[in-house]
């Protein structure tokens, strides 16, 4: 019965000539978005490879310094693109793709995307995410707004039900139908973005990969499939298609540009962020109260030179089994690390606590539930964008202070003519990022996922029993 | 005896109206009756009410003895509905229509009996692979009757099936409901067609402002004595 009425919203949507030319014009730009998606990704990807080598290469092969020179010298940490974000840019067009490293300096990142392209990029780019998440539901709306007004406006709902066949059942058939009819347009175009990512010269198939496709195809079917039954549902309450396909239209606008634009400027008003310039002043003042390793009159350095004199039972800073410039340099390194990581994690609180309100914002809307799990599985949300930018310090940190911890004990006091040999910078290993796995992915999307998963769970609940309540008559 | 239909003080009132003023009526397997009232006289309320898709607000309808507002989806099992325009689905052939509503009834036939039912309802063989788009009213009216013949469905309730249709299609309408009412079938047709309800109908019932006024057997009487009786109701 279920199949005979699935069957027959699938014929029939494949002979209207009107949404066949829809659906590919759909299912063009979702293979178009994901040709280019992958090319531009990969070139990025090629690029930052290629960029990180070169920087590693010419660290590694610097000549003969003394290790605070190298210090300043300093070296690039170059974000790579995640295996699956060229099937959603996410931040990543917005956020840097690398940070230079150098002492007492926590730059931020770098040279995005947009800041390298022209404005049009805000208008929002061409990914498969943006045909994903806010062109299929438009081709859903236009799907299934007549799904049951049709039916009354034809008379064929009371033959239908006159041969013995309940509401919720032919609701059921034909979510069932639209189902098919959704599948057949997004799935070519999945396939292939799936067999060109793992048919890519040298691609190493990783389960984490793996995961996050499945998990990232799974959030896109459970979202696509709330629309149908939205979509299957309005049409029901309504007696005309005109007004069913207009109330669609609004919860689309609702829920793809409204709510998600509101969200964001309710966070931006509730939690405000300095500005850059406001931060950067915020830190120098802070760190200009600590200890200052290239000014020899400092007070503070003073005290230190003090302590050691102390603690080592010598006279002298030239007695000392340590060079004290080294730790000086070490100790207003440490200072300045945690000057900087206090006001960073105040920024990221505030950030993280706009994105909170976007993240429970999804409770009214699936739209922004599966925005945040698309970014956070394809890798490029601001979770990950975080977790590059923390690894870049850490590993930072550790550079700068192996570098004092050199001058501490290879040079003595006051000795700047020193150079040490350069195979003294190849005991530095280069930087390395892995993204993180899809399990921590998901933890900072819980609010989205539990959001998605209320969703479905309403839709077939609350939904299911409004079907009840349609109007034949 | 059981009657295919049966209607006890069925009443339907809506917010501001009585519809329907407790109908008393029976029908036996193998008639016609006929109901004849002008539009908002509570016809299509009645039929309404014997498929279930309104409750009533007193009284009760039975089809095959089974009350309808218990027996929603069971009941459903005995009948099938004709509307004074079947639409069908435009985009599938006549075969395809009634393959999906005959499954839809528990009925899974192959072509050449899909075939057969529609040739027996008059459709020509050669409409029959084409799109239900391209079909006229009285074409859609046949393929209508062939969905509830291929159901076997031992009630019927049409409402204003010819109206619309030109005379022709209108005959081969009737002699097809004849033909099914000869095999058993009850059928209950609204209709405004005086003639038409006479030429087939076993009895007519007249019915204003939701209320039956008169039920007639048509064997006693001619169409212009009808006409006559019907505007006389209609005018007091």
């Amino acid at each position: 019965m279920v199949r005979s009425i699935a069957q027959k919203e699938f014929l029939s949507t494949l002979r209207d000539k009107r949404f066949v030319v829809l659906s590919v014009l759909v299912l063009l730009l979702l293979l178009a978005a994901t040709v280019v998606g992958l090319y531009s990704a990969h070139t990025l990807q090629q690029e930052r490879m290629v960029a990180q080598e070169e920087v590693n290469h010419q660290f590694h092969n610097s000549q003969d310094r003394h290790p605070h020179r190298m210090a300043h010298y300093g070296s690039f940490a170059f974000r790579p693109k995640s295996s699956l974000s060229f099937l959603d840019f996410g931040l990543d067009s917005f956020t840097g793709a690398s940070v230079f490293m150098e002492a007492h300096r926590q730059n931020s990142a770098n040279f995005s995307q947009a800041q390298q392209s022209s404005s049009l990029i805000r208008f929002g780019e061409m990914t498969v995410a943006f045909v994903l998440q806010m062109l299929l539901p438009l081709l859903i709306v236009f799907l299934c707004f007549g799904a049951f007004t049709q039916e009354k406006e034809t008379g064929t709902l009371k033959i239908l039900l006159s041969q013995g066949v309940s509401l919720r059942r032919i609701a059921w058939a034909k979510i069932k139908g639209y189902s098919k009819t959704v599948a057949l347009v997004v799935t070519p175009a999945l396939l292939l973005a799936a067999g060109l990512l793992f048919g890519q010269n040298g691609f190493d198939l990783h389960p984490d990969t793996v995961w996050r496709l499945l998990l990232f195809l799974s959030f896109y079917l459970v979202y696509f499939f709330i629309f149908i039954v939205l979509s299957v549902i309005i049409s029901a309450l309504h007696r005309r298609s005109s007004t069913a396909l207009v109330t669609l239209l609004g919860i689309w606008i609702l829920f793809c540009v409204i709510i998600p634009k509101a969200a964001a400027n309710l966070g931006n008003t509730l939690y405000t962020t300095p500005t850059k310039a406001q931060m950067d002043a915020d830190v120098h003042e802070e760190v200009a109260k600590g200890i200052d390793g290239h000014n020899a009159q400092d007070a503070r350095a003073g005290g230190l030179k003090k302590e050691l004199l102390r603690k080592y039972g010598v006279d002298s800073l030239s007695q000392l089994p340590v060079n004290v410039d080294g730790i000086i340099m070490a100790a207003g390194e440490e200072q300045s690390t945690r000057v900087y990581r206090e006001h960073f994690d105040k920024l990221t609180n505030t950030f993280q606590q706009q994105n909170l309100i976007s993240e429970l914002a999804a409770f009214l809307n699936p739209y922004l539930a599966v925005r945040h799990l698309s970014m956070g599985m394809a890798g490029s949300d601001f979770s990950h964008y975080l977790h590059f930018q923390e690894e870049a310090e850490e590993y930072r940190y550790k550079l700068a202070q192996g570098l004092n911890h050199l001058q501490a004990t290879r040079l003595t006091y006051k000795d700047k003519t020193t150079r040490l040999s350069s195979d003294t910078w190849k005991e530095f290993k280069p930087f390395s990022y892995e993204t993180p796995p899809v399990q921590w992915a998901l933890s900072h999307h819980v609010f989205s996922l539990a959001a998605l998963f209320l969703w479905l769970v309403l839709v077939c609940t609350v939904g299911f029993r409004l079907i009840d309540k349609t109007q034949i008559v | 005896m059981e009657f295919a239909l049966e209607a006890r003080q069925l009443k339907k009132e809506y917010q501001d109206k009585l519809a329907l003023k407790g109908l008393n009526l029976q029908i036996k397997p193998g008639e016609i009756f006929c109901l004849l009232g002008q539009n908002g006289a509570g016809k299509s309320t009645t039929i309404n009410l014997f498929l279930g898709f309104i409750t009533p607000t007193s009284g009760a309808a039975y089809i095959n003895g089974l009350e309808v507002a218990d027996h929603l989806l069971k009941v459903k099992e005995y009948l099938a509905y004709i509307p004074e325009n079947v639409m069908l689905y435009p985009n599938l052939t006549g075969l395809e229509n009634l393959a999906l509503f005959s499954s839809l009834a528990g009925f899974e036939y192959d072509k050449e009996q899909l075939l057969f039912y529609l040739i027996e309802a008059g459709l020509p063989a050669e409409a029959a692979s084409r799109k239900v788009g391209t079909y006229s009213k009285g074409m859609r009216q046949k393929v209508g009757i062939a969905i509830a013949v291929a159901k076997h469905a031992k009630v019927l309730l049409l409402d204003e099936p010819t109206s619309g249709l030109d005379p022709k299609a209108s005959n081969e309408f009737s002699d097809l409901l004849l033909k099914l009412s000869s095999q058993g079938t009850a059928i209950f047709m609204a209709t405004h067609d005086i003639f038409r309800a006479k030429e087939v109908g076993t009895r007519v019932g007249i019915m204003r402002e939701g209320e039956l006024v008169d039920v007639l057997g048509t064997a006693a009487l001619d169409a212009n004595e009808l006409e006559k009786l019907y505007l006389n109701y209609m005018h007091n």
